[in-house]
């Protein structure tokens, strides 16, 4: 399999009152071509930080510092002119946002702001665009395109105002698709129709996806691989199935246990004690440490490496080199 | 509390109308927020109370508590009838019957300590002030698990899970007996949502609470509740043991919400119902049975567009509103 996208050392940091925040700190990974890979992650974990940053749409005061690579078909990213990405973001690489209602201009129809991006790459204009526009609005179900390209977004629900969102990113036919939690804002149906809808286009596009998310239920159901941030960096990196199977990272599994299950009923979730803590004040060592039940003083002072386990997997944990000092 | 019987909430043909008046000359527009909705809660139980958005289920959670003024219907609390009460008992009533927020940091007044913002209800119904009402604040504090020392604090420096820690300490401080939890977990992380369930079982346990549990998200209220109330559109759709609701779902919404559901385990993914369309608008709900536009079951008819289901038993304590509940539909499940 080739990647079409690969990212090494990542890095975004913050400038704020409390220090310089590492948000991503040195995530590497390849998105291979048509395959959906799953960012999962609590927030503050710096899943959606990275998102923005392949794109380079971070803003002052953060700033992504220079040994950061993300190669997409020869060429940097992160090195390209200001115009030269234009041409790439959000026409070969585009983008979904979590908050339907935040991403779309209120004060222009629905069919502006889908013809907008069609005529900034060079697509189609005037009447073609148009075409285009209800061609698409029609590819991602919105029932009644004709007349829906002339709506405000109010007048939308939160499922239509997420299937224009997907209309938009998907209007110049892009290679690579990065969805940030795309249905967290959905009620539980209509997440469900969002998400077969984009693996349909996915398989019928040919396209390869990010897909960014703390529900562990739309790991299992979408990705084919995984990775677990915590703390600004990748903590796991494996297939999904056999993420699943055998969690190799404490956070990893840990995580999956204190999600409540709809086939399987437990008497008391499991918790991890503590919360996730703020980019400004990572603790030294391993960034889960604290809340670590397996921890020792090694883990305090020295930060592990994302090491390889196994055939895609890999994981940033002590305990790969000491497995018997695993707590049951 | 053990000598007493019978239910410590009866519901009883709820409803709640909004109406807006439009622009000067547009005809007046009604919306049922909530449209007769019957339901008993049992003390020491815990239902839970699950819809989409726009279901009614924060209005109903609001009207049973008479914070939004209910259009008609009835509501007991321990045979007292809640909507015929004067402001002044009413007040007294308050003090046994609590409501904790979605997100604590809007409900906390951001320019208050959270000590305060928990001693405050302990004043306002005079059950202890001074050092007693400190001491008090402090018990409480250690009872959700917060360090008594972040009673000094302001809201913004709290977590989101201590926040809504204060917000449950708040709510226990008047020592109430029925808690109405409004999307109590749902801005919190996993690994926080665990730690708040476990605290809110075990404040149940402890005190011998009642809950109505209000979620969207159905895993976390299979979790903790002992029945089900399923609502669509302001209307009760499924009532029963939640053991019930969750295996066998008699309602095709109730099937096609938890087909929906995620699973997290990839060799146990389902057969999925994905259902067409939105959630009709509640100004214009269709005629008859206000899911009939996107049920999936296969025997749906004339009767579905015309006739609004009533709920009624179909099993002991199993309650459905559906015309074809007597031939439920099931699943495939598995791949």
């Amino acid at each position: 399999m080739n990647p079409i996208l690969t990212v090494r050392h990542l890095t975004t940091t913050f400038a704020t009152e409390q220090g310089i925040a590492r948000a991503v700190d040195d995530v590497s990974f390849q998105l291979y071509q048509g395959e959906t890979l799953g960012i999962v992650g609590e927030s503050g974990s710096g899943k959606t930080v990275t998102a923005l940053s392949l794109l380079r749409l971070i803003d002052r005061p953060g700033r992504i510092s220079v040994e950061s690579v993300v190669e997409y078909q020869g060429n940097d990213l992160m090195r390209l002119s200001p115009r030269a990405l234009r041409e790439i973001r959000g026409a070969e690489i585009a983008m979904v946002f979590q908050e339907p209602t935040t991403s779309l201009n209120p004060v222009l129809t629905v069919g502006t702001q889908i013809t907008e991006t069609l005529r900034a790459h060079q697509i189609a204009s005037g009447r073609t665009a148009r075409d285009r526009a209800v061609d698409l609005l029609n590819l991602v179900g919105l029932p009644d395109p004709q007349k829906r390209i002339g709506d405000y977004p109010h007048q939308l629900s939160g499922g239509m105002q997420q299937r224009v969102l997907i209309a938009i990113a998907l209007s110049c036919s892009p290679r690579v698709l990065i969805a940030d939690e795309p249905t967290t804002a959905l009620d539980v149906t209509i997440q469900a129709q969002i998400l077969e809808l984009l693996l349909d286009l996915k398989q019928r596009l040919g396209m390869s996806m990010i897909l960014i998310t703390h529900d562990l239920g739309i790991v299992a159901g979408v990705t084919d691989r995984v990775a677990v941030m915590y703390g600004g960096q990748l903590v796991e990196q494996s297939p999904m199935r056999a993420l699943f199977r055998e969690p190799a990272h404490p956070y990893t599994g840990a995580l999956m246990r204190s999600v409540p299950r709809l086939d399987r009923l437990v008497e008391r979730l499991n918790t991890i004690p503590g919360a996730v803590p703020p980019a400004h004040a990572w603790p030294t060592g391993c960034r889960f440490h604290p809340r670590c039940p397996h921890a020792w003083d090694q883990c305090q002072s020295e930060m592990p490496t994302l090491t390889p386990t196994g055939p895609e997997h890999s994981v940033r944990c002590w305990l790969t080199d000491e497995p018997e000092r695993r707590r049951t | 509390m053990t000598d007493q019987v019978g239910p410590l909430l009866v519901v009883k043909d709820l409803t709640k109308e909004y109406r807006s008046t439009g622009a000067l000359f547009a005809k007046p527009t009604c919306v049922r927020a909530v449209d007769g909705v019957s339901f008993t809660v049992q003390r020491g139980e815990c239902l839970g109370l699950v819809g989409e958005s726009g279901s009614g289920k924060t209005t109903l959670g609001r009207c049973i508590l008479r914070l939004t003024e209910p259009t008609s219907g009835k509501v007991v609390f321990d045979d007292v009838d809640l909507l015929a009460l004067k402001a002044k008992p009413l007040r007294a009533l308050r003090r046994r019957m609590q409501l904790v927020f979605q997100d604590p940091f809007g409900s906390l007044n951001p320019r208050m300590t959270v000590g305060t913002a928990v001693r405050e209800p302990l004043e306002v119904h005079r059950i202890a002030r001074g050092s007693d009402a400190r001491r008090k604040v402090a018990n409480l504090f250690g009872e959700v698990g917060l360090d008594p020392t972040y009673v000094d604090r302001y809201p913004h420096e709290l977590s989101g899970g201590q926040r809504q820690r204060v917000g449950i300490a708040r709510a226990l401080s008047v020592e109430p007996e029925f808690v109405v939890l409004d999307e109590p977990v749902s801005a919190l992380d996993v690994s926080v949502q665990a730690q708040v369930l476990n605290l809110l079982a075990d404040l149940r346990e402890r005190h011998g609470l009642t809950y109505l549990f209000i979620a969207h998200d159905l895993a976390v209220v299979r979790h903790i509740a002992d029945r089900v109330v399923v609502m669509y559109l302001g209307r009760l759709m499924e009532l029963a043991a939640a053991a019930n609701t969750y295996q066998e779902p008699m309602h095709p919404y109730t099937t096609s919400l938890l087909s929906a559901v995620p699973v997290p385990d990839p060799d146990r993914q389902r057969e999925r119902i994905i259902l067409g369309g939105d959630v009709p608008n509640p100004r214009t709900p269709p005629p008859g049975c206000p899911f009939h536009p996107r049920c999936p079951h296969p025997k749906k008819n004339e009767r579905c567009h015309s006739e609004v289901p009533e709920l009624h038993e179909v099993q002991p304590d199993h309650w459905v509103a559906c015309h074809h509940a007597d031939s439920v539909f099931t699943l495939q499940t598995g791949r």
